[in-house]
């Protein structure tokens, strides 16, 4: 087993993965910017090196420096960053650097999402109507010539991202050529790689992705599937396993079908096959994800299997600690993420410093966060700052303890998304588990306080109050604004 | 002000539109304590962090006990998932803090302006997006805090702004 281990990321993932390995008893280096020395995982690790390079996490000649300079004998990528570029991982066997995840041929395989749909559609299972999408220096003709191939509405995606981030939905052709300028511009930001192609809208649908673990010895599990239909700017905002969505026997099906592609890419390490599920419960491929996802733990939850501690184990040349009998899939488990965003204020991203940082607590229920009081969330990256997973024996018990955990959750420093995941799990189509990718647009959320006579009264006398406490003291008492996370130039209007 | 005073104070507290009188005494004996009567009801308000009034985030009025949070002008307050507009006019001070929305639209987040959807002497919506500001690899639509006719567009695309810049004046 490695002794030292660097890794690549930060945040909660970050932090995430120094807890297995302190577990496991291997020592950690961390990597932090200028902007994100505060984060937890920086403190929690054995070593930290700050990294100078402007790419930051996504410089691979500056990790590679600093794993050999510190004694690192593996790198784990986490999400996003390194994680998924095949040529970084060669580049980490050329150093004799172990990569903790899929080999690169492996990751060349499902990287391209055309390519990948191309042979699962060949294999005989079910894919989306998708074609390629020319060049920025194409003429419009050509452009709409491609979308026409596959019909509208059709949502415009990276090759190398697929669904997640810079993807837009197009309904008609007269908004083809602004998707397409917005997509490649947000593709070329987060992938550096502006290519794109189009793929046909299935919905509404379900998203639903199943948790493969494989080692080096051929033996592969998976750990049941994982719905995150909810979705707001591409980013899942509650995910849950098992699937409110699907029936046994399509349960069974699904599993197969994510094992049988998985085998069929010979991949290695985790990662999750994702599917939409069509109106008439017909399964679709879209993409295999080659690296640890956010909602993993919901997955964890629910199996009792440590993820990471599995990844690092497989990069390592063992086996599989457990067999697929081995594996119980128990209860029920749902995340929210918790981002640093102003859901009152067009959810824009709220940086600042945390005041109060209060954890939600009690039975099983976990919170992974680099934050803590006096943490600096940066405006640089993105605005995720917790997730938090709650597990119960079943769907009604989990909502509750996620309700429960979402009122105890206290931050005060930076504006949050928890009033929106308020709102959402008490949703009536929520929690009667009837819900699809449709259900944040009709969603709204609900920006007035419906308030009782005795809500309102007891706040005019707390205002008070706080108004006398605010004026006895001389100096300003409230930080400057950039540390509050109040934002009210553009308060979000009801649409 | 000190901590000696316990005079009786007389504010109009504005909430959602609503005004509601106050009259609010700090209790001689037991600091953090107020006696408050708001629209003739009597209350009694504790406040346990009466020390750091910047972090006083919960409060027990009567028995009921509040998790809350004030913006630093006193503007909006939220208790639970409840936001809410509140103003504060001082009876004896006479002072009324400046009403919100200048027409100035500020950068709520330090980034870099990509696109501007509108153009000088155009007459705006509330609600319409004037600019887009890229920040946290997020393309951010600004948008119009009221109607009114653009006055001024103080920046460019590819510009990049600091925080509480003024970006749009809309008349």
């Amino acid at each position: 087993m490695f002794k030292k281990i660097l890794i690549a990321n930060r945040g909660e993932i970050a932090t995430r993965i120094i807890r297995t390995c302190r577990e496991m008893g291997i020592l950690t280096v961390a990597l932090y910017t200028s902007t994100d020395r505060d984060s937890l995982h920086v403190r929690l690790a054995d070593e930290a090196r700050m990294l100078r390079s402007p790419h930051r996490y996504g410089d691979a000649d500056e990790v590679l420096t600093i794993a050999k300079e510190t004694g690192a004998e593996a790198i784990h990528p986490g999400y996003g960053f390194l994680a998924e570029e095949a040529d970084f991982v060669e580049r980490c066997a050329a150093e004799g650097i172990v990569f903790i995840g899929p080999p690169p041929s492996v990751i060349r395989a499902v990287r391209n999402k055309m390519d990948a749909m191309e042979a699962v559609k060949r294999a005989g299972y079910r894919v989306p109507l998708y074609a390629d999408l020319p060049d920025a220096d194409a003429d419009s003709a050509a452009l709409q010539r491609a979308a026409e191939q596959v019909g509208y509405p059709l949502v415009v995606k990276s090759t190398r991202g697929g669904r997640g981030r810079g993807a837009r939905v197009v309904l008609q052709p007269d908004r083809l050529a602004e998707a397409v300028r917005a997509a490649r511009h947000e593709a070329e930001l987060i992938y550096g790689d502006g290519r794109l192609y189009a793929e046909r809208v299935v919905a509404p649908s379900h998203y639903l992705a199943v948790q493969v673990l494989a080692d080096g010895h051929g033996n592969i599990v998976h750990l049941g599937e994982r719905e995150g239909s909810l979705l707001r700017h591409n980013q899942k905002l509650i995910e849950e396993s098992p699937s409110p969505s699907i029936d046994a026997a399509q349960r069974t099906e699904l599993w197969q079908a994510a094992v049988d592609i998985a085998r069929m890419f010979n991949f290695q390490n985790t990662g999750a096959v994702e599917f939409l599920v069509d109106n008439a419960g017909h399964f679709h491929f879209t993409e295999v994800k080659a690296r640890i996802q956010i909602e993993h733990a919901v997955s964890e939850m629910v199996s009792g299997v440590d993820i990471v501690r599995e990844q690092i184990r497989i990069a390592a040349g063992e086996k599989l600690s457990h067999t697929q009998e081995e594996i119980r899939l128990d209860g029920w488990a749902m995340q929210c993420r918790i981002n640093a965003e102003d859901p009152w204020n067009d959810y824009l991203p709220s940086p600042g410093r945390l005041t109060r940082f209060r954890l939600p607590q009690g039975p099983d229920v976990r919170v992974d966060t680099y934050g803590y009081v006096g943490c600096a969330i940066p405006e640089r990256f993105d605005p995720l700052l917790a997730n938090l997973i709650v597990k119960g024996d079943d769907r009604d018990i989990c909502l509750s303890r996620m309700r429960r955990a979402l009122m105890e959750f206290r931050i005060v420093g930076v504006q949050t998304n928890i009033a929106l995941h308020k709102q959402i799990v008490q949703h009536p189509a929520f929690v009667a588990g009837k819900y699809d990718t449709n259900f944040m647009a009709r969603f709204r959320f609900d920006v007035s306080a419906n308030t009782s006579r005795e809500t309102c009264r007891d706040l005019v006398a707390m205002t008070a109050v706080t108004y006398l406490l605010r004026r006895r003291i001389d100096a300003p008492v409230v930080p400057e604004r950039v540390k509050s996370g109040w934002h009210r130039s553009a308060r979000r209007l009801p649409s | 002000m000190g901590m000696g005073d316990n005079t009786m104070h007389k504010l109009t507290i504005i909430v959602e539109n609503k005004p509601h009188e106050v009259e609010l005494t700090p209790s001689r004996t037991t600091p953090g304590e107020y006696a408050v009567i708001v629209d003739g009801e009597p209350l009694t308000v504790y406040v346990p962090d009466y020390d750091t009034p910047e972090l006083a985030d919960w409060m027990i009025v009567d028995d009921r006990p509040y998790e809350l949070l004030f913006s630093p002008d006193l503007r909006v307050a939220q208790i639970y998932s409840g936001r809410y507009d509140i103003q504060v006019r001082d009876k004896e001070v006479g002072a009324v803090r400046p009403a919100a929305g200048d027409g100035r639209v500020k950068a709520p987040i330090p980034g870099l302006i990509t696109r501007i959807h509108v153009e000088p002497g155009q007459i705006v919506e509330a609600g319409q997006p004037l600019l887009v500001l890229e920040a946290m690899k997020m393309e951010n639509e600004i948008r119009a805090p009221r109607k009114g006719a653009v006055h001024q567009i103080a920046v460019k695309p590819g510009q990049t702004v600091t925080l509480g810049e003024v970006m749009v004046e809309i008349q």
